[in-house]
């Protein structure tokens, strides 16, 4: 079983880290897409299925907090689970991205099991590809 | 709020967390002028309001992309140096605040980039100025806190 995965950042450079940490990872990535901002995230999401989001929250145009607010007013797109990605780690920033649906929260700067022991969490599956009722069982990443 | 030597070690520790963990470059301080090629900056605001800045030179910006994406200097553009750049200050600013007041909430401005050389030196008063090294690749990091309500 493989997953689509959609990386909603404005800093390409760290659209490009995450791909390449889940891929390393093990996750078994079939799509990854990646947009900018929610608003670009949003359009892709008109096209396209995917399992799981890993968004910024300091974006220009639509920020992260705007784009949880936008995919909770759609009936489909409000199932899919939302990780945060950011620098902004304050409890109560937290917390307003939890109120608004977000289901993981990881704090930039990041270390890659960090990554993929929340995006197993979130998602509930292990490496290789079943569900599993506790994934945390995952050794240190060497990349 | 802290006194500025606590803040000082508070922003040195946020820098060396970021660049260590998201970049592999493992910086020492100094007191030397820095040679610039390009600079990022981002403004906060909450409980007090400030600015940070980062001055830094082609070197430490490659390495970073190098380090960062798995890239070969061939492969390396400016553009992908600047998103480092201006990422690189998004997360020290982001663990500086969470270390500094971690009950408060700020908002961050989205970090602009700039291409430009100069010299950074660490005698402004107006502003908490830090320089290191790493090998020849250099950074300036200067914080100002504006204002506080």
């Amino acid at each position: 079983m493989s997953f689509n995965v959609l990386v909603v950042d404005d800093s390409m450079s760290m659209r490009a880290v995450i791909k390449k940490i889940i891929t390393l990872s093990g996750f078994q990535m079939d799509k990854c897409l990646e947009a900018s901002n929610g608003r670009q995230g949003l359009e892709l999401l008109a096209d396209n299925w995917v399992d799981v989001i890993l968004s910024d929250i300091n974006m220009p145009e639509m920020n992260g907090l705007q784009f949880l607010e936008e995919l909770a007013k759609n009936e489909t797109l409000r199932e899919i689970p939302v990780i945060m990605i950011t620098t902004e780690g304050s409890g109560e920033r937290m917390e307003e991205a939890f109120k608004r649906g977000a289901k993981g929260f990881i704090k930039k700067p990041f270390l890659p099991e960090q990554i993929r022991k929340v995006l197993y969490d979130v998602i509930g599956v292990g490496e290789n590809g079943r569900y599993e009722e506790d994934p945390r069982n995952t050794d240190e990443l060497d990349f | 709020m802290a006194d500025m030597k606590k803040i000082q070690e508070i922003l040195m520790n946020s820098i060396f967390d970021v660049y260590e963990k998201m970049f592999f470059v493992f910086l020492e301080p100094m007191d030397d002028a820095v040679k610039y090629d390009m600079a990022a900056s981002i403004r906060f605001s909450g409980v007090f309001n400030g600015e940070i800045r980062a001055y830094l030179n082609t070197d430490m910006a490659r390495s970073m992309v190098e380090n960062m994406l798995g890239l070969e200097p061939p492969e390396i553009s400016v553009k992908q140096m600047e998103d480092c750049a201006k990422e690189s200050i998004n997360m020290i600013c982001g663990s500086f605040l969470e270390r500094l007041s971690p009950q408060a909430v700020f908002d961050l401005s989205v970090p602009e980039g700039e291409l430009k050389s100069g010299v950074f030196k660490k005698d402004d008063p107006g502003t908490l100025n830090l320089a290191f090294d790493s090998d020849g690749q250099l950074l300036g990091i200067t914080l100002s806190i504006k204002s506080s309500k």
